[in-house]
């Protein structure tokens, strides 16, 4: 099976958020979690870029890696997902992951802020495909339709790429060939530098 | 009106003039995006140790403006690999210490035999104070092992889901007690510094091993030795590092930045451990360790010849003040 | 005994009363992260549950 990845080309993202927005609406998230967000970085100067992000299925995940109680799994695709069932709300993996992709329904005191929730690169969760179950725990389960993550799929400059890793490392690679300039995949070095095959 | 209109009309004038003069010179100048536009690399390699790229966010979580932070997989590693060895060689260790100790020395035992006289060492209100504060303490460190090892060492015995609704109650217990076990620091520092203030005699102590390696050696003491003052601002000192490193895990939003946030961890995980370690001695040498010496914080009275032994000037400062029977007889006055 | 049975229930007394004195402080996300630019109504309880 393809190893999956989320590609960010900062060079044709136009921060419009509709990743955001599509990915609110797919999975009905509720306000103040944000499984996507879209940071620019220099705001107003030259050379701005802007960078949408989500949780980036690290290889070796480091949320897997401190998680107390062992929540997450990879599945054969690359996709990084917990079960919320055996999540304990201690905020481990906030502390571990690299892209600030852990959200909480509650920000008060630690002892009762909720169970973790994040990107699930629209692949659900635990719970048997495409349940109730499974929509009320973690969103849709639109690769178990055949479908790729909305965010990417509704980008309408196709700076958000999703899919096989290999692939869209070489759809980002042509596309610097030709226009000359590229300002880098955006945290593939910091999610994927553990993986022999990058 | 009429006036503003024409206003108007300049301002169009002046724009489409603007635009005439100023396409040709913007044609002109070779605009390279490549060169002004940021770059994860140079971001990254810019980056100081624990530091990271953020940038602004139209969400009011100002913590998601941090857009990537390799820091986190320094965290990992420290989880993984070198808070174990920590954890390990210094509770393991002690344990081992300890064992072989008591294989070696034994028992301490009371050399002149009990008297059968009893001397209040401490007041209801000071074991009270010294109960609240362990009793917390071990279920903190019970649950704090189990946030770290429990995944490697319990997990396999009760399956997932069994060990994940303990460790949620754990944690519960652990954050919550943490508040009575801080209130037990505050007065125990409050009650016992004054008798903890090291001193002259100490270091006499300290000299003679505390007379702990050979029978029937007791260098003289006040109310506490140079060990149990050791232990007094080991309590006190890592109580508090494990306080306020505590309180931000407490509150993981009041700092909002999750690189202070990985620090704290770090400092609360690398305390518990040695102080873990350090409570471990406490125990035994309150407990198996010692004869007679457990009846100081179970009963509150230790035999006359146990005190005599181990805290001599403390029992000749009692007697002055005629709260300590003089020789064996009248059985102690409590302490007001 | 009795000074240890006392801090025993002294510590499961005080620890019930600060979280139930931290609830009270407890925001929810959709609470928190809100400004006066948005105006949410219920925020509804997908994916966070019904807590």
């Amino acid at each position: 099976m393809a190893r999956v990845k989320f590609l960010c080309d900062a060079d044709r993202c136009i921060e419009c958020n509709a990743c955001v927005t599509a990915c609110k609406n797919e999975h009905e998230v509720p306000w103040g979690i944000n499984r996507r967000r879209v940071v620019t970085i220099n705001d107003g100067k030259p050379g701005e870029r802007s960078v949408s992000m989500a949780c980036m299925h690290c290889t070796d995940a480091p949320c897997a890696a401190v998680c107390p109680v062992s929540c997450f799994y990879t599945t054969a695709d690359g996709v990084v997902l917990h079960s919320k069932d055996l999540c304990i709300g201690c905020g481990y993996c906030f502390y571990a992951c690299p892209f600030g992709a852990p959200q909480y329904p509650k920000v008060g005191n630690f002892g009762s802020r909720g169970k973790m929730d994040k990107c699930t690169y629209c692949a659900g969760g635990p719970e048997a495909d495409s349940t109730p179950a499974e929509y009320a725990k973690y969103g849709a389960n639109r690769l178990a339709e055949g479908k790729l993550p909305i965010c990417a799929e509704m980008c309408s400059t196709k700076s958000l790429l999703a899919g096989d890793g290999a692939i869209i490392a070489e759809i980002y690679k042509e596309r610097v060939m030709k226009r000359g300039y590229g300002s880098g995949m955006w945290g593939w070095k910091t999610a994927y530098a553990d993986s022999p095959t990058g | 009106m009429p006036s503003s209109l024409s206003h108007l009309r300049a301002l169009c004038a002046a724009i489409a003039l603007l635009f005439v003069f100023a396409h040709p010179a913007a044609a002109q100048l070779t605009f390279k995006p490549t060169a002004e536009a940021v770059q994860e690399d140079k971001l990254l390699n810019a980056l100081k140790e624990g530091d990271k790229i953020t940038g602004r966010i139209s969400i009011p979580d100002t913590m998601a403006s941090s857009l990537i932070q390799p820091a986190g997989r320094d965290w990992r590693d420290f989880q993984r690999s070198k808070l174990p060895i920590i954890g390990g060689v210094a509770i393991l260790g002690m344990i081992v210490l300890l064992a072989i100790f008591l294989a070696v020395r034994g028992r301490i035992r009371v050399d002149h035999g009990f008297s059968g006289t009893k001397i209040l060492r401490f007041a209801s209100f000071e074991r009270f104070t010294h109960w609240l504060t362990a009793s917390c303490f071990v279920v903190l460190a019970l649950s704090g092992l189990n946030i770290s090892f429990g995944r490697v060492l319990i997990m396999p015995l009760f399956g997932a889901q069994a060990f994940a609704t303990m460790s949620g109650w754990a944690k519960i217990a652990h954050d919550y007690l943490a508040f009575p076990f801080m209130l037990g620091l505050a007065i125990m520092f409050l009650i016992w510094i004054k008798d903890n203030i090291p001193g002259k005699l100490d270091w006499q102590w300290i000299k003679q091993g505390g007379g702990i390696l050979a029978n029937g050696k007791h260098p003289p003491a006040k109310r506490f030795n140079a060990g149990q003052k050791g232990i007094f601002w080991i309590v006190i000192i890592g109580g508090a590092l494990m306080s306020v490193s505590g309180w931000f895990m407490l509150f993981p939003y009041l700092p909002a930045n999750v690189t202070a946030l990985q620090f704290w961890t770090v400092i609360h995980a690398v305390i518990a451990m040695l102080f873990i370690a350090a409570m471990l001695a406490h125990i035994y040498i309150g407990s198996v360790g010692m004869e007679g010496a457990f009846d100081a914080m179970g009963t509150g009275e230790v035999d006359l010849n146990w005190a005599k032994e181990h805290h001599a000037l403390w029992v000749a400062e009692e007697q002055a003040k005629g709260r300590a029977p003089s020789k064996d007889g009248t059985h102690a006055v409590a302490a007001e | 005994m009795k000074s240890f049975l006392a801090a025993l229930a002294f510590a499961a007394i005080a620890a019930f009363c600060v979280s139930s004195v931290l609830d009270t402080i407890q925001q929810s996300s959709s609470v928190a992260y809100t400004t006066s630019g948005a105006r949410v109504g219920d925020p509804g309880k997908n994916l966070i549950g019904p807590n």
